[in-house]
This record gives structure tokens, sequence and C-alpha cells, in this order.
């Protein structure tokens, strides 16, 4: 155990020394989330939010209420339908609330007061802004209502809005990037891992310590090891910079999202293991990763969303593992819209893994 | 050699191929405890295959390897708690310090020597917290030699350590080498430099094609082949190389790298024949000298050519 921190340690000095490596490692996504949230930060908020607006009373009371909305005209558009197509609009992202007028709306003014009936809107937290914008809009025309149809002053509150969650896939643009830009750099942690290995083969390290009573499986548990714990600190980092500077919400399972991260940390070790397996120079490794590296990078839909691609595209992103890592991370985390189940991404990764691991195991040479 | 008891190191008809490359090719020979044991040879003589073989990082394909009595193939770490192993140009990790790789390196055995002893037993107190890739050559080399002592091990494996490096770094290293051999560790290092052969070791093998061609103490090898001194001088295109052969007292003639060497019996009568052909024929033997036999010629006699790098 002592050995194995000890290598452990060794191969983290080795790689917070270097710069290079301190930049594609860390340095190199923190840039991207800070570029991509500046760049699309505030591009959903600025113009009109669309609300899915259910009238189930339908009396003249419902249509002075839907009036009322006309005052928030400039920031929200109503769209008018059945209770369950604006749920289903906001599930697919066509619309990012829905507000409910419920039946009764009519007999409510002139009964009892003290029990107000209560008027549903759904809203997704992830959406803080949106969700602060619907909400504000809905108290003001209630509160607004209430005085209005109250003569006798002192009005009770009539209706009151009562926000229900319900997942929108209508996430942001910076919140659909900030995990896909982790699972890049979890793929990129993985697949470069190739380079120190071979360099290590090629200087005549593994041979060295190969006449050393060092047990083999130690030395790939301590480079294991060392990437996991890359892969932690890139996740606090690119999460908590999301989440610091642009708002992200993490609304997903947090386990959930945590065994993604080390799957996919894990089958693209195997993939960079693989790799290495076949290289045989530094130069050629360098080369190698970055072949690989590029086309998952622009390929696996991390940068535009999966429906935007083409057809030809999406083909090709089906056989590509990031984009089921992107997906199961972004899934897990922010509620996005899944490319493929869960289950299928988490299979489709620790398939990768398993193969790639078989491979080098078979392939691999220690100098 | 006095050496008693089992020896560290017992070869016996060791067999490498790579593919149709017979890379060892038969080669039997023994350490005893205590004593620096060399090979020597030419690059691809088989030297560097047969010692990593010993050092449990390849396996043969047919023979016997002992090492402190035990079978390399089946107790590769019992053996390697025990050995020092220093290989032929190995960077280590570049960015990490003298005393962090010796930390390391130590965390591996079960004993190891303190890190600041190893430190100053190559010295190397003032680089002690530079990083490995900033060390000069000489300084590499003896921090493999210290990475090679980490376990105090019971018998050390050189591999060529001073290819490459100024003579005063050659010098610092032979007096490391024969340090070790004052506190009674036995020591197998390869060289294709004679001179270091002959400064450090106990016995000699001479290696060529994956065999041992002549084994013994130095003295022996010359004495074995050659009761003659030699006469030198540059060679000249004048003197026709058929009648050197048959000046007076010379058993054997060769021309190598500019000068030519008889080899010779009666050292005056040879001397006295080659200045009068040498005025029959109009030429001045420049350079001209005698000495005794040494283990470059012996390497000579054997391989036909010289030992170089």
């Amino acid at each position: 155990m002592k050995t194995l921190l000890g290598l452990t340690v060794a191969n983290l000095k080795g790689l917070t020394r270097d710069r290079a490596a301190l930049f594609w490692t860390f340095f190199f996504p923190v840039m991207f989330v800070l570029l991509f949230g500046v760049l699309f930060s505030g591009s959903g908020d600025s113009s009109k939010i669309t609300v899915g607006y259910v009238d189930l009373d339908h009396s003249a009371a419902s249509a002075q209420v839907r009036a009322d909305f006309a005052l928030y005209a400039p920031i929200l558009v109503l769209q008018d339908g059945s209770l369950d197509a604006e749920k289903a609009a906001m599930q697919n992202g066509d619309v990012s609330a829905v507000i409910v007028i419920p039946a009764g709306l009519g007999n409510v003014v002139g009964s009892t007061p003290g029990q107000p009936l209560a008027m549903t809107i759904y809203i997704d937290p992830s959406q803080s802004q949106t969700t602060q914008v619907v909400q504000g809009a809905v108290n003001g025309v209630a509160s607004g209502y209430s005085m209005a149809v109250a003569t006798n002053g002192g009005a009770p509150a009539l209706i009151v809005a009562q926000p229900q969650q319900l997942s929108s896939t209508n996430i942001s643009t910076v919140t659909y990037l900030v995990p896909s830009i982790l699972a890049m750099a979890l793929m990129q942690l993985g697949v470069f891992a190739a380079v120190p290995l071979v360099q290590q083969r090629e200087k005549g390290i593994l041979k060295r310590m190969g006449a050393t009573p060092l047990e083999r499986w130690k030395l790939v548990a301590s480079n294991i090891l060392l990437r996991l714990i890359v892969a932690a600190v890139d996740t606090v980092l690119i999460i908590g910079i999301g989440m610091a500077a642009f708002h992200i919400q993490i609304v997903g399972n947090l386990v959930l999202a945590a065994g993604f991260v080390f799957l996919g940390a894990g089958a693209f070790l195997a993939l960079g293991f693989m790799l290495a397996s076949f290289l045989k120079t530094e130069e050629q490794a360098t080369g190698v990763v970055q072949v690989v590296q590029m086309p998952l990078m622009f390929l696996s839909g991390i940068f535009f969303p999966f429906n935007f691609m083409p057809d030809f595209m999406r083909s090709i992103a089906r056989l590509l593992p990031l984009t089921y890592l992107g997906d199961g991370l972004r899934q897990s985390m922010v509620n996005a819209p899944q490319v493929a189940p869960l289950a299928m991404d988490a299979a489709i990764l620790g398939g990768w893994l398993v193969v790639c691991l078989a491979i080098s195991a078979r392939s691999f040479r220690w100098e | 050699m006095t050496q008693s008891g089992q020896p560290v190191i017992r070869v016996a008809d060791l067999k490498k191929y790579y593919g149709d490359v017979k890379a060892v090719d038969g080669v039997t020979f023994e350490v005893a405890r205590g004593e620096v044991f060399g090979m020597l040879g030419p690059n691809g003589a088989g030297k560097t295959t047969t010692i990593e073989v010993l050092e449990g990082l390849r396996g043969p394909d047919a023979g016997t390897v002992e090492v402190f009595g035990l079978d390399v193939c089946k107790h590769p770490e019992s053996i390697k708690q025990r050995i020092g192993v220093q290989l032929q140009s190995v960077s280590l990790y570049p960015r990490l310090t003298v005393t962090e790789l010796l930390d390391l390196f130590g965390s591996f055995f079960d004993h190891h020597v303190p890190t600041k002893q190893l430190i100053d037993a190559v010295d190397l107190g003032e680089r002690a917290k530079a990083y490995s890739m900033n060390l000069s050559g000489g300084q590499q080399q003896r921090l493999s030699i210290a990475l090679a002592l980490v376990n105090d091990p019971d018998l050390v494996f050189l591999d060529e350590p001073t290819t490459g490096l100024d003579p005063q770094a050659r010098r610092s290293l032979w007096d490391l080498v024969k340090g070790l051999q004052e506190k009674g560790k036995s020591v197998m290092l390869t060289t294709h430099y004679m001179e270091e052969a002959a400064e450090l070791c106990d016995r000699v093998a001479i290696m060529d094609h994956g065999r041992i061609l002549e084994m013994g103490t130095v003295p022996e090898l010359i004495g074995r082949r050659f009761k003659e001194r030699a006469v030198f001088f540059d060679t000249s295109p004048k003197l026709p190389p058929e009648k050197l052969a048959q000046l007076g007292g010379v058993t054997r003639a060769s021309q190598e790298d500019g000068q030519t060497l008889l080899y010779s019996k009666d050292v005056p009568a040879t001397i006295g024949a080659l200045l009068a052909m040498a005025d029959e024929l109009d030429f001045q033997p420049h350079n001209l000298g005698i000495r005794q036999a040494t283990l470059e010629d012996v390497f000579l006699d054997l391989t036909g050519r010289a030992l170089r790098d």
C-alpha cells in the first residue's frame, strides 16, 4: 500500500511539475468552460419566455385573468392548450413553464374568504431565471386579480400560485455545455495517459522498474489511481466554475453523476492504455493521441446538441464512446434530453472499458 | 581466486534467440562471492542479453541460470530483493529529484539504505534536490549506481557503467566499483573498454557473436596467447606485409589503425632486422616502440577485429 501511494505521489509530482501536462489536464477544460460560458450565458434569457397556458375554468373570470397577463407581454408569450399537451410541450422544451387556471375560478369570487384557490404552475428549478420571471408574473396577476375582485378593502388572497416541479429539456446552452466539457476533459485525461506511458517505456523506466521486486499490477494501479484523482479534481473545477460563474444548477442524481465520471475516466484510460500498447515512440504517441481525440471532441455532440446535428453526423456520433459519456453526464447532472437511456450509456462505456483493457493486457509491452 | 563456497552466479549453456538471431548461443560461467566479473565484447556480442536474463528481465530459451543458488525463472522476486541493477542508458522520471527517486526505489524493497547515506556514497550531495533531467551524464550515471545500491544488494549488475562518460567521470566510477568490492559485494559488469576490464575485474570473459571465446584473469588471458612482446610503429606503404612476418624473432604480424604490430620472441633481433630492412627500402619507422601484449591484443587475436565503441 505504501509502495502504491509512493508511486502515485511520484506520478502526481511528475504531472504537476510538467507545465504542458498541467495545461492540458486542468487549464484547457477550464478555459473552455469560461469561453463558452461567456459566449452563451444570457443568450437564452434576453428573449421572451414562452409559457404554456391551460384554462380549466372557461369562465368570464378566467378570461379576465388571461387578459391580466397582457401586462407581461414584453417578457411572457402565452401558448394556450390542454394540460397534457402543454406539460408534454414543456418536457420537450417547447415551453419553459406551464400555468394552469383551475376550474372554479368563477365561483371563488364571492365565496368564503380564507380558502384561496390554488393556481398550479409547472416550473423547472434548474432554470432559476426563467422560474423567477414566471413566478413573479403569476404572483402579480394573482394578487392584482384578488384586489380588483374584492371590492370591500383588505382583500384576502383569492388565488395563490402553487409551484410544481417538472423537468424541462429546454436547458440553457451553458447548462448543456458544462457537463459536455467535463466529458471532454475526462476523455482527454484518459487518452493523453498514453503519452507518459510510452515515454516511460521508451526511456527504459518501465524496464528499470521490472528489475526491482515491484509488482507490475502496482505500476498499473498507481497509473489508474493518479488519473482518477485528476478526474475528481477536473470534475470539481469544471462544475464548480459552471455553478459559480454561470449559475448552472446540478439537479440530477449526484451518485449517478459520480459513477459516470469514474466510469468515463476508466473507459478512456483503458483506451489510452490500448493506444500505448501499439505506439512505440513519444512523438508517435503525441501525434496519434491528437488524431484520436480531435474527432471525438467534435463529432460527439459535445458542443452542439445531438438533435441539431445533421443525420450523417448523428450516425457517426452514435459510434463514438464520448457521445455516451457526454449523454450520461448531462442526464445525470442537469436532466438534459437523452441521446440514449442511461443504462445504455453505462453499458457502452463499460463495454469500451472491458474491450480496451483486454486488448491492452494482451498487447502491452513493458520495453 | 580464493573465494570459497557457493558461486553467486551459475550459468550453464544459456541460450537466448530472437527469431533467427542467436543473441546468446550457449554460454557457461560462474561468478564467485566477492568477485568482480567482467564481460568484454563489442556491441551485439550478447553481453546485455546475458545480464538481463540474470536480472530476471528476460526468460532464457535454454540452459540453467542460477543466482544465489536460486533458479531465476522460479524465484525472480526473492532474487530481485537481493540484487542491484544498473541498466544500459536508462533515464529516470525526469521531474523527480535525486532524493525523491532514491526514496521511491527504496520503497520497492523490504529493506533499504537511508537515502542520505546513498547520496553521500555517490557524492551527489550538492544535487540532492535537482531533477534527474537536469543532471550531467556522469551525475546521472552515479545516480543510477546509487539506485542499484538502494537495497544494499549482495550482487550488483552494471551494464556498461561508463559508456559515454569523460575520462574523469569514468575514473570516479571506477573508484565506486572498487569500493563495492571492498565491502564484499559481488559485481558483474559489461564493458567494451579493455582498460576498464583490466582495471576492475578479477576475471574477464571475452564474448562475441553470443559465445564466450575466452575466460580467465587478465594476466592469464594474455599469457595464454602471448609469450611475445609487441614491436609497433606507424604503418608504411613501402613495407610489404608478407616480408614482416619473416623478420627475425617475429611470430605474427598485423596491421590495424595505421599501426603495424610485430609479435616477437626476440625483440633485439626483430628490431635489428626491421631497421636493416628499413635502410634497404629507404623508409623511416616512425613512432617505433615496444610493449607487453594487452587485453586488446588478446581480443584482436581472438576476433580478428578491434574492440571499439
